[in-house]
């Protein structure tokens, strides 16, 4: 509560409560990583729901109201506002920075009747913004993560604890989210439950409502009526104007475009073949959804698209990470891992690699170029439960001159532990380019005339042998929790980490708590002004226990 | 308990497996440990078929003394010769003659379903080895046959080439392993062999089944106190040692010691980590440096706080449909179900289900038994 200027010590009366024995910094060549603070969710209340549901956030950066009624918002630091909105604007293209959002004037009247849909409840909730919620400025970084029947909305840049806005699901538990920065209306959310149910939102409404209820949803796939198997994973498409997907436990992939009506009654028909990949659209082109993709025998554990929105990179129960040209709606390239399912994956900000992580303990890189596995990270001592790229660090001898790329990125685990990786193309044993054993359509013979034909694209490869990947070590382990993690976040001055149980630790990276101990504005213009964020998504965590 | 057998046939409908039963055991006062290892047993199939065989070829030999071999078979026979697709059967007889063999089995107690399977395998075996033995009668009784059971046996075949009794039981459940000790002054790496029908695996809170079997093979340094009589040397020496898996079984069974001696406590503690089980494994620490595959069909779940009390249950995979099997009741449950046994993370948790055997049954054609 009291907020020193040292990050580390606000960190003490919060973080008693449940980590003896755990570390409050980790050391890297570049400097210490301290803990700023701890995110969590009211304690005692979810006893019940305790271990049945896996913790996953989703970081979301609402912009500052685009509409010009807005300067009553502004706090003492906001001089940098007006720089911020420019930068946003100017990164986020045309369209963006004056439209007006669709709870401040109704949306126009553009809508679709859902849209009309919603004005009821939207009246209610911006009247009662002007009272209850007077603190709520309209724009900020929040985090969003679901605990039991409940999804958290918490403040990442207040010192605060505790989430700022809960919403109860009385008759699922919400699973997964996703949030959009580019939306173009009011529709930023989306949640997945553990019925099947999908629900969009406006992320700004919910904070402006003083409820526990979701206010203004749009309610797809409604009590599990076109797939009634868990949501899995959740993301809108990249520049993909309003559409999103939502990965099942019964391997099935639905596309939703939130244009469209939720109450659409879409069927699909019966899947022939349930080992082979299958895209069927809907015959009515006003119903949602308007695609399901069969993807795999067992669950989908977890989705990511390319930055780009190109590909579309899922993982899953059988073990396979499958790579799929999102467009054209083929599958271009995989693998299977060395055993077990894989949980989670994340692409490197190039699009060049993939990470994956499962159930062998292995944090695997697949390289899109080669499309094979060029590296397998040892160092968790269970599984892998998250993965990602930090897009944000830079190799301190890069000069942009050399080929030789180096990547950062960073896995957490059932093992409680973080760890952060370097990856060097160069530097990493490659074995002799053959494909991993026991392949059936590699023929001994000249190596590299038969590389390109041995894995033709659209096929996936069978797992390779221990001896055949390079294997490469982490730079830190650390402690995190006492819990179980399910996923981590890299910000522009921050890696996030969160366990199961749905509590939340932000590591300051070296030389930006100490300089910024409370910098609600700094992070998000700096971060605005680096490059233009995508929603970022962990805990990919598929399944609830 | 009738309706309760309809429901699971219900819930299987017309995928229920051809010719497959689904019978739970009565209990007769604390003996789930033994009716969770009997089904666990009973869906490992390939034991299952071999142990009917048996039964099959020496049913007719009436006055043949019964024993926990027979007791089994027949046990086994009556329940895949049931009329009825689900239902309860009691394992009587059996019981009555595990109780008659061992005493440590005799009383109500509260019993260790790992000593109970390894009784009974080792069981077994002797009766197997010593049917084999009256078999092969007068003949040649040059040498007994080697016993196999869970001893240690050097396998520097002494010349004579004594071939060792193999019997089915030891085709799916035996595995070698392979003691290396390299002398740190001479560099002289000693091999010695010894079997094993399961693996004991030491367990740490928040780890998995592969961190655990890797530290199981994990180099160990023996000095100070605790230094190795090199042959070469002829003299104590530091040396390292590790243990790797020379021949992989058909079916891996783990222990998960999950009941540590405390000294401080002067007793026995359950330790109710949370250790996390694939579905499907592959064993890295061979000799033979090949990936061995591995797919879970049997979880033998210790219920409870204490080691003294508590309760087994067991999960077997029966054609691609999880089961779960608690004395006389048979249920089905969904695959993601598997993870509610991993253990708790926390120390105090109402979670006591905890996953204590597993059972493993290779996927490879590597496997030549």
């Amino acid at each position: 509560m009291i907020n020193t200027a040292n990050g580390m010590m606000s960190t003490a009366p919060s973080g008693n409560a449940q980590s003896p024995g755990l570390k409050t910094y980790f050391k890297t060549p570049e400097g210490r990583y301290k803990l700023h603070y701890e995110k969590t969710h009211p304690s005692g209340l979810l006893h019940y729901t305790h271990g049945k549901t896996v913790t996953q956030v989703t970081i979301a950066h609402l912009k500052d109201k685009p509409s010009p009624s807005t300067p009553t918002a502004p706090s003492s630091s906001f001089s940098a506002s007006s720089g911020v909105r420019s930068a946003a604007a100017r990164l986020l293209g045309g369209g963006n920075g004056s439209r007006a959002l669709s709870f401040v004037g109704g949306n126009g009247g553009s809508k679709s009747v859902s849209g009309n849909n919603r004005v009821g409840s939207l009246g209610a909730s911006s009247s009662s913004n002007s009272t209850s919620t007077s603190n709520f400025d309209g724009k900020g970084t929040f985090l969003i993560f679901n605990v039991g029947d409940a999804i958290f909305i918490s403040d990442l840049n207040s010192q605060d604890k505790d989430p700022i806005k809960s919403i109860h699901f009385s008759n699922s538990n919400p699973l997964c989210h996703a949030f959009d920065q580019d939306a173009k209306d009011g529709h930023d959310l989306i949640i997945g439950l553990n019925s099947g149910d999908v629900y969009s939102v406006s992320l700004r409404q919910q904070l402006q409502d003083v409820g526990k209820k979701l206010v203004g949803a749009q309610h797809y796939n409604k009590d599990g009526s076109v797939n009634s198997s868990r949501c899995t994973s959740i993301a809108w498409v990249p520049g993909g104007d309003g559409a999103f997907v939502v990965a099942h436990a019964d391997g099935n992939l639905y596309v939703y475009e939130k244009s469209k009506d939720g109450a659409g009654d879409s069927s699909f028909p019966v899947i022939k073949d349930q080992t082979q990949f299958s895209v069927a659209h809907a015959r009515y082109s006003k119903s949602n959804p308007i695609a399901r993709w069969h993807i795999c025998q067992g669950s989908i554990n977890s989705i990511a698209f390319s930055t780009d929105g190109a590909y579309l990179a899922t993982v899953g129960r059988d073990g396979y990470l499958r790579v799929f040209d999102y467009s054209k709606e083929q599958l271009v390239c995989g693998g299977k891992s060395y055993y077990g399912a894989l949980l989670c994956c994340a692409w490197s900000i190039d699009g060049k690699y993939v990470l994956t992580g499962g159930e062998d303990d292995l944090v695997q890189v697949w390289s899109m170029e080669d499309r094979k596995v060029v590296a397998w990270g040892e160092g968790h001592n269970s599984w892998v439960s998250g993965v990602a790229f930090d897009s944000y660090w830079s190799s301190p001898n890069s000069d942009g001159t050399e080929e030789t790329v180096m990547y950062r990125f960073g896995s957490v685990g059932q093992d409680t532990q973080l760890l952060l990786w370097d990856l060097e193309m160069d530097e990493i044993v490659v074995p002799l380019r053959r494909p991993p054993g026991g392949s059936p359509t590699y023929s001994t013979g000249s190596q590299s005339a038969h590389w390109e034909s041995a894995f033709p694209v659209g096929t996936l490869q069978p797992a390779p042998s221990m001896r055949d990947v390079p294997k490469i070590s982490p730079l830190v382990q650390h402690r995190v929790h006492t819990e179980p993690l399910s996923g981590l976040i890299f910000t522009q001055d921050s890696v996030l980490t969160v366990c199961r149980e749905g509590h939340i630790k932000i590591w300051m990276r070296p030389g930006v708590a100490d300089n910024q101990p409370n910098s609600a504005e700094t992070i998000l213009s700096t971060s605005l002004k680096e490059k233009p964020l995508l929603s970022s998504k962990v805990g990919s965590l598929s399944y609830k226990q | 308990m009738g309706a309760a057998g309809s429901k699971l046939e219900k819930a299987l409908g017309d995928q229920f497996p051809e010719g497959e039963r689904y019978f739970g055991l009565e209990n007769f006062g604390n003996t789930c440990y033994c009716n969770s290892v009997l089904q666990a047993l009973y869906f490992c199939v390939p034991f299952r078929e071999q142990l009917l065989e048996y039964y099959a070829n020496n049913k007719n030999i009436a006055d043949a003394e019964e024993n926990l071999l027979t007791c089994l078979a027949d046990l086994f026979s009556q329940i895949s010769s049931q009329k009825k697709k689900t239902g309860v059967i009691a394992p009587k007889r059996f019981v009555q003659r595990l109780k008659k063999q061992n005493e440590l089995f005799r009383s109500y107690m509260h019993q260790d379903a790992h000593e109970f399977l390894n009784f009974l395998l080792n069981e077994l075996v002797d009766i197997l080895e010593k049917e084999a033995q009256a078999a092969k009668s007068d003949p040649e009784t040059s040498s007994p046959p080697e016993k196999l059971a869970n001893g240690p046996k050097t396998v520097q075949a002494n010349g004579t080439h004594k071939e060792p009794l193999v019997t089915w039981v030891h085709k799916n459940f035996q595995g070698i392993l392979t003691n290396e000790t390299r002398c740190l002054r001479c560099e002289t790496v000693t091999a010695r062999d010894e079997t094993f029908f399961d693996l004991s695996l030491d367990i740490e809170q928040n780890s998995s089944i592969t961190s655990c079997l890797k530290n199981f093979s994990s180099t160990e340094t023996l000095n100070a106190e605790d230094k190795f009589f090199c042959d070469k040397c002829r003299s104590l020496q530091e040396a390292q040692k590790r243990m790797k898996i020379k021949k992989p079984p058909h079916i891996l069974v783990i222990h998960l010691k999950r009941f540590k001696y405390i000294e401080q406590l002067g007793r026995y503690k359950k330790l109710s980590y949370r250790v996390v089980f694939p579905l499907e494994l592959k064993l890295s620490n061979t000799v033979e440096d090949v990936d061995c595959e591995y797919s879970l069909f049997a979880v033998v779940v210790h219920v409870g706080s204490g080691p003294n009390h508590g309760h087994y249950v067991s999960l077997v995979k029966s054609h691609n449909h999880w089961l779960f099997f608690d004395d006389e009741n048979v249920e089905m449950i969904d695959e993601s179900a598997v993870q509610t046994f991993f253990g708790s993370a926390q120390e105090y948790s109402s979670n006591t289900d905890h996953g204590y055997i597993l059972f493993y049954e290779s996927l490879g054609a590597s496997n030549k038994s």
